[in-house]
C-alpha cells in the first residue's frame, strides 16, 4: 500500500476511535442525567424517555458524519 | 448472593451454558489463531471489505441468494435489471440486462457504470499500470475482482447518463407499493365503518398517525399543519418501512444510499423554501435587532446555514442506516476472515457464537434505529418548516392585545 493511503487508513482508524469516545461521552452523559431526572419526578419518565431517545440520536447523527469522513478516508485512498 | 447460593438448580443452567459456549469459543478461535494452516487446497482470503461496501451498494441486478448445487456450483437466484441510459451521441439505449449491454459490443461495465468504450475488443499492449493512470482508457477486471484485467479505449466525448432501474429503485417502487397497499386498505376500513373501534392493521396504524400528527405536525406548524401533514406521514412510513425491508434478508438498502437521502433532503429543502415567510428571508438576508456590523456576518452564517440543515439530514439518515448494515457485515465477515478462507475451521467456528451474538444485538438496535431516524427526519423537516414559515410581524403587531 502506498504510504499515503497507509496514513490515510492510520487517520481513519484514530478518527473513527475518537468519534467513538465523543459518542460515548454525550450520550453517557444524556442517559446519566435523564435517568437522574426520571428517578426525581417518577411521572415525567415517559417524556423524559422519548427527549432522551430523540438527543441520542442527535448525537449519534453527529458521531456518524465523523464516521462517514473516516470511510471516505479509508476509500479514497483506493 | 442468593442466586448463587440457592439450591434451586435452574438458576444454574443459563450462566453455565452460556459459559460452556464462551469457552469452547475461545478454544476454537485461539486454536485457529495458533496452529500452522495445513491447507490441502488453495485458501482463498475473502476480501470482507469489498463484500462488505458490495452489500450496501447499488446494483443493476437484484441477487437474491444462491442455491448450492451440491458439486460447489450455485445456482443463482437473481433478477436482471433493464439499463436505461443517455448517450449523447445516439441518445436513449434500452437494454435488459447487464449481458445485453456488454453484448451490444458499445459499452461496458466499470464497477456498475456503464462507460462507453471506442472498441469491444481488449486493449493488449499496453500495461495495467499505464492504463489505469491514462484517462482514455478504462481497465476492467473480470467477474467479481478475479481473473485479469482486461483495458478498454474509451470513446471520446461521450457522456453515459444513467438512468435504470437499479436494484435500489426497484426497491423503492416495492416499498411504495407496500404502502399503498396498506394505508388504502386502512383509509378503506375507517370509510367502511365510520365510528366504530379500528381493528386489524387500522389498530396498529391509528396510534402512530396520530402521534406524528400531535407530536411532530401540530407542535411545529402553528396550525397551518394539515398543509403539511400527507408530506410529513408519507416521509415518516417511507423512511420507517424502506429502513425495516433494508433489514429483511432480501439485499436491499434504500435509506443507506446517499442518492436517497439527498433526494429526500432536497424536497424538505424545497417544501421550507417555497414556503418561507417575507420575515424568514429577512432573517437570511438582513438579520434583525442586531448592531449593524453584525448583520453583515450574519448574512453569510444564515445562507449557509440554509444549506447545511438538509446536508446534516443527509448525512443522518445515511449515515445510521448504513453504518448498522456495515456493522452488522462486518460481523459476520469475521467469521470468514478467522475462518481463513475455508482453512482454519476452528477460528471460523469458534468465533461464530460470539459473532452471532453481538450481531443479532446490532440487529435488534437497527431495528429500534429503523423508527427513530424516521421519526428525527420527519421531526426536523416540521422543525425546519415551521420555523421558515413562522411570521414575525405578527408577534409585534399584536403585542398589546393578546388576550386568552
Amino acid at each position: 500500500m502506498l504510504l499515503e493511503a497507509a496514513f490515510g487508513v492510520m487517520g481513519a482508524g484514530i478518527g473513527a476511535g475518537l468519534v467513538a469516545i465523543g459518542a460515548g461521552l454525550g450520550i453517557g452523559q444524556l442517559a446519566g442525567k435523564a435517568v437522574e431526572s426520571m428517578a426525581r419526578q417518577p411521572e415525567a419518565s415517559g417524556d423524559i424517555r422519548g427527549a432522551m431517545v430523540l438527543t441520542a440520536a442527535f448525537i449519534e447523527g453527529v458521531a456518524l458524519f465523523g464516521e462517514v469522513v473516516c470511510l471516505l478516508a479509508v476509500l479514497a485512498g483506493k | 448472593m442468593k442466586y448463587f447460593t440457592t439450591r434451586n438448580k435452574k438458576y444454574f443452567q443459563m450462566p453455565l451454558a452460556l459459559l460452556i459456549v464462551l469457552f469452547f469459543s475461545i478454544l476454537g478461535t485461539v486454536n485457529g489463531e495458533t496452529t500452522e494452516s495445513h491447507a490441502t487446497e488453495e485458501a482463498k482470503p475473502v476480501d470482507v471489505a469489498a463484500l462488505m461496501i458490495h452489500h450496501v451498494s447499488d446494483t443493476h441486478d437484484w441477487h437474491i441468494l444462491d442455491i448450492p448445487q451440491g458439486d460447489g456450483h450455485y445456482l443463482p437466484v437473481a433478477v436482471h435489471l433493464p439499463w436505461i441510459i443517455y448517450d449523447s451521441r445516439t441518445g436513449f439505449q434500452f437494454f435488459g440486462s447487464t449481458e445485453a449491454l456488454e453484448a451490444s459490443g458499445k459499452y461496458k461495465v466499470y464497477h456498475e457504470h456503464a462507460v462507453a468504450v471506442a472498441d469491444a475488443t481488449p486493449v493488449l499492449d499496453m500495461s495495467e499500470e499505464e492504463a489505469k493512470l491514462n484517462p482514455d482508457f478504462v481497465v476492467i477486471s473480470d467477474a467479481h475482482g478475479h481473473g485479469p484485467a482486461q483495458i478498454f479505449k474509451k470513446a471520446t466525448d461521450v457522456s453515459v447518463i444513467d438512468m435504470s432501474i437499479t436494484k435500489t429503485v426497484l426497491h423503492i417502487i416495492i416499498v411504495g407499493f407496500a404502502l399503498i397497499l396498506v394505508f388504502t386498505s386502512v383509509a378503506g376500513a375507517y370509510r367502511r365503518r365510520p365510528g366504530q373501534a379500528p381493528k386489524g392493521m387500522q389498530s396498529f396504524l391509528e396510534p402512530v398517525i396520530v402521534f406524528v400528527k400531535e407530536d411532530i405536525a401540530v407542535p411545529n406548524l402553528q396550525g397551518k399543519h394539515n398543509r403539511y401533514l400527507p408530506y410529513l406521514l408519507t416521509l415518516f412510513f417511507f423512511i420507517w418501512f424502506s429502513n425495516i425491508f433494508g433489514l429483511t434478508p432480501f439485499n436491499s438498502n434504500i435509506a443507506g444510499n446517499v442518492s436517497v437521502t439527498v433526494a429526500l433532503a432536497i424536497l424538505t429543502f424545497l417544501i421550507t423554501t417555497f414556503s418561507a415567510s417575507k420575515s424568514f428571508w429577512g432573517h437570511v438576508f438582513w438579520f434583525p435587532g442586531v448592531p449593524l456590523p453584525v448583520k453583515f456576518l450574519m448574512m453569510p452564517v444564515e445562507i449557509v446555514g440554509m444549506f447545511t440543515k438538509p446536508f446534516a439530514l443527509t448525512v443522518r439518515l445515511f449515515a445510521n442506516i448504513a453504518a448498522g448494515h456495515l456493522m452488522v457485515l462486518a460481523l459476520i465477515g469475521l467469521i470468514f476472515i478467522l475462518g481463513k478462507g475455508g482453512t482454519s475451521v476452528g477460528g471460523g467456528l469458534g468465533i461464530a457464537p460470539l459473532t452471532l451474538a453481538f450481531g443479532l444485538f446490532i440487529f435488534a438496535l437497527e431495528v429500534l434505529v429503523a423508527a427513530v431516524q424516521a421519526y428525527v427526519f420527519t421531526l426536523l423537516t416540521a422543525v425546519f418548516i415551521g420555523q421558515a414559515m413562522e411570521d414575525h410581524s405578527h408577534e409585534h403587531a399584536h403585542e398589546g392585545g393578546h388576550g386568552h
